[in-house]
């Protein structure tokens, strides 16, 4: 009773348990490890240089538009010399036999910063756009595409903006297709998208009128070091706003965070719905582990916070202690308990 | 020199016995709990009642982490629900509910009813991912002949997650055959010290009430280190043993002081033999059984009896948290207190080198 054994030693016997037996499998994160290639997308995409925010949608008509192979650097395709803004497009055909399973874009190496939609909407950004410019071009690009931005047995259209400051440009190399993860998680509201960024620390940041307009913007799930902030390590704040859409607002909700490098605590409209890790305080005698970076976060709302129709403010606070940092992994966004506890039954079920 | 050798050969074996005997009570099982339960993620109030229909869940091995059975990288809320028979429900003793070890947080329900809890939920998180659960089953809870119904509320910060380890089951306290008078279940309960709450006058009608024997933190004290107080009124059957009696309070954690109407009759001190350094904290006054010889005369035989109980823990779990919690004869309390020590006097190895470097040489545990 006085001397329990330090719950840093058992866990760090049970990671390292779990580090032998996963160790012939590989990275835990999303990597090509465990996704399966559903569908090569080399080949002829439509292109053209420049840039206009209408490009971005399906309905636009790009049929003049040049053909260009991808994977390679336009450089070799007819655009030797250019640098600056490009766009990328491409149809593409979804079965609905793929709707169980999570659905990830590659768009394998990009020089140097890209943004992708999937049928006009953003699923994910690697490195920074002017005026904060900073490349990515050596990140491959592995994209979550959540399910209700598909439309499945019908076109659905990928368009790539991309940035290249100098040297070889586009989308240059890599293994680029349509690749399936895990069992699909249907979500309610779905977060992954942009969302205001800022390192630093102040517990004000947790509250819904807090003044966040200054604030950079980045893609979440993504890690930061992807997106500006390279080599940054320590305290930093996601915040985002969402209207609680749902049918029933009686149903328990769960607040999915995917996972975070290192710790983190979530907070809707300044009150707190979960944590993972102890944040440093002089009054606690609980270390961190170390493993937080791995776990998958499931925060349940408290029962009557959210109202339907209602526009609420997740703030996210972050430390990060060392290596890659930030939300780096989806799924985020809210789900119904109900759906929740189907989906682990079906993961069961599939044993992934 | 040589006594010096002797000596340090002699902790070497008691570390070994001592090391391999964690044993402490007498539990006996009377309904094994291992095996297949219900299983379901996610939180819900009324997946603690025992007309929920779970038929639809899943089905979990107890005891074994729910990552290694299909819920790999799951964390948050779950529950598990297990109904059982208990044929007969045994009489005059004391009924645990043994779930092993669960990670990190839990309240366990028995036909609805809460029986008692370990850690925090959040949002003030507190894991007690290494505690051994082993709940009070309160014996009017238990339907006999019956379907009961166990649900367990268990939340799971990160890494291995549920009712992963340890012994499972329906247990009684077989220590409790050496009670006369069982005194366990519902006593009165007051953190804070106040030397008034001795009397057998003093009226704990406000106090909130406890289940005794378990720690106060599985009873909603999580927190709690310091004083607080017990209490008991009771009466004595007609034709009560007549011999000399002694009280056995059980395990403390982690000092006691004892009244019974009003008159101190025993502190854990009491039981050790005095040192050349006089009386002090060791740090292991937790593992001493209490049974404390009732002076003749203090017993009131046809009326009301008070016992107050004073504890103070220093940290860790604390409370009066193992039986058997009585009156019982002076042979059953030495027949206790032989059952607990070990053949040489001592309950733990520490005791055995505390006294060793401390104690007197010639005087007898007993």
């Amino acid at each position: 009773m006085k001397t329990l054994l330090s719950k840093n030693k058992k866990r760090t016997l049970f990671i390292s348990l779990i580090i032998l037996l996963l160790s012939a499998s590989g990275k835990a994160f999303v990597s090509e490890d465990n996704l399966v290639r559903l569908k090569g997308l080399e080949g002829k995409w439509q292109f053209s240089i420049g840039m206009n925010e209408e490009w971005i949608s399906p309905k636009f008509n790009d049929s003049s538009w040049e053909s260009i192979k991808v994977p390679s650097p336009w450089e070799e395709e007819g655009f030797n010399g250019y640098n600056g803004y490009a766009f990328y497009r491409k149809n593409i055909t979804i079965p609905s036999n793929l709707k169980d399973r999570m659905l990830y874009l590659n768009m394998g190496y990009i020089d140097d910063v890209d943004e992708v939609y999937m049928n006009g909407n953003k699923i994910g950004s690697t490195g920074s756009f002017p005026p904060n410019y900073n490349t990515a071009y050596n990140a491959e690009r592995i994209y979550y595409i959540p399910a209700e931005y598909i439309n499945f047995d019908g076109s659905n259209l990928i368009a790539v903006k991309v940035y290249d400051s100098e040297g070889e440009g586009g989308i240059v190399s890599g293994d680029v297709g349509l690749y399936g993860g895990k069992t699909a998680v249907s979500l309610d509201v779905n977060l992954q998208s942009t969302w205001k960024f800022s390192p630093g620390d102040d517990l004000r940041r947790k509250e819904s009128d807090f003044d966040d307009s200054g604030w950079s913007e980045i893609f979440v799930p993504g890690k930061w070091e992807d997106q500006g902030y390279r080599d940054y390590d320590g305290y930093a704040w996601y915040r985002k706003s969402f209207v609680f859409k749902t049918t029933d607002e009686n149903e328990k909700m769960v607040l999915l965070m995917g996972k975070i490098d290192d710790i983190d605590q979530v907070y809707i409209n300044g009150i707190f719905i979960g944590s993972t890790g102890t944040f440093p305080s002089r009054s606690r005698d609980e270390a961190s582990t170390g493993q937080e970076w791995e776990a998958f976060r499931g925060y349940y709302i408290p029962d009557g916070l959210l109202k339907k129709n209602q526009k609420y403010v997740i703030a996210v606070r972050v430390l990060d202690t060392g290596g890659d940092g930030g939300i780096y992994e989806g799924p985020v966004g809210l789900i119904t308990q109900t759906k929740y506890i189907e989906y682990w039954r079906k993961i069961k079920k599939d044993g992934n | 020199m040589k006594t010096k050798h002797y000596k340090f050969f002699t902790f070497f074996v008691f570390f070994v016995i001592f090391g391999a005997s964690a044993h402490s009570e007498d539990l006996r099982k009377i309904v094994s709990l291992s095996g297949n339960w219900k299983f379901s993620i996610g939180d819900d109030s009324k997946w603690s009642s025992p007309s929920y229909d779970d038929s639809g869940w899943d089905q979990i091995t107890v005891p074994e982490p729910w990552e290694s059975q299909g819920y790999n990288d799951y964390n948050g809320y779950a529950w598990y629900r297990k109904s059982f028979r208990v044929r007969e429900i045994p009489s005059n003793t004391t009924i645990y509910l043994l779930l092993g070890k669960i990670d990190d947080v839990d309240i366990v329900y028995l036909n609805g009813m809460e029986i008692g809890r370990s850690g925090k939920f959040p949002p003030d998180f507190k894991t007690a991912y290494d505690r051994d659960r082993r709940y009070i089953v309160p014996a009017d809870l238990l339907k006999g002949n019956e379907e009961n119904v166990i649900s367990v509320r268990v939340y799971d910060s990160y890494l291995s997650g549920g009712i992963t380890d340890g012994p499972t089951g329906i247990y009684v306290d077989e220590d409790n055959e050496l009670l006369d008078l069982n005194l366990s279940g519902k006593w009165k309960f007051q953190t804070g010290n106040d030397k008034t709450w001795k009397s057998a006058e003093f009226n704990d009608e406000d106090w909130k009430t406890i289940n005794v024997p378990s720690a106060w933190e599985n009873q909603g004290y999580e927190d709690y280190d310091g004083y607080a107080w017990y209490r008991l009124k009771f009466s004595l059957p007609h034709d009560f043993n007549k011999g000399e009696l002694y009280l056995s309070v059980g395990k403390i954690d982690d000092i006691d002081d004892v009244y019974l109407n009003g008159e101190h009759i025993g502190n854990v001190y009491d039981l050790r033999k005095k040192s050349w350094m006089g009386v002090q904290y060791t740090g292991w006054e937790w593992t001493m059984p209490r049974a404390y010889k009732i002076r003749e005369g203090l017993l009131n035989r046809t009326g009301s009896n008070t016992i107050a109980v004073r504890v103070y823990d220093e940290q860790g779990l604390g409370g009066i948290y193992e039986g058997p919690i009585g009156i019982m004869s002076a042979e059953n309390a030495r027949k206790y207190k032989n059952k607990h020590h070990n053949n040489n006097g001592y309950n733990s190895f520490w005791e055995y080198m505390y006294d060793k470097f401390f104690g007197n040489d010639n005087s007898n545990n007993d």
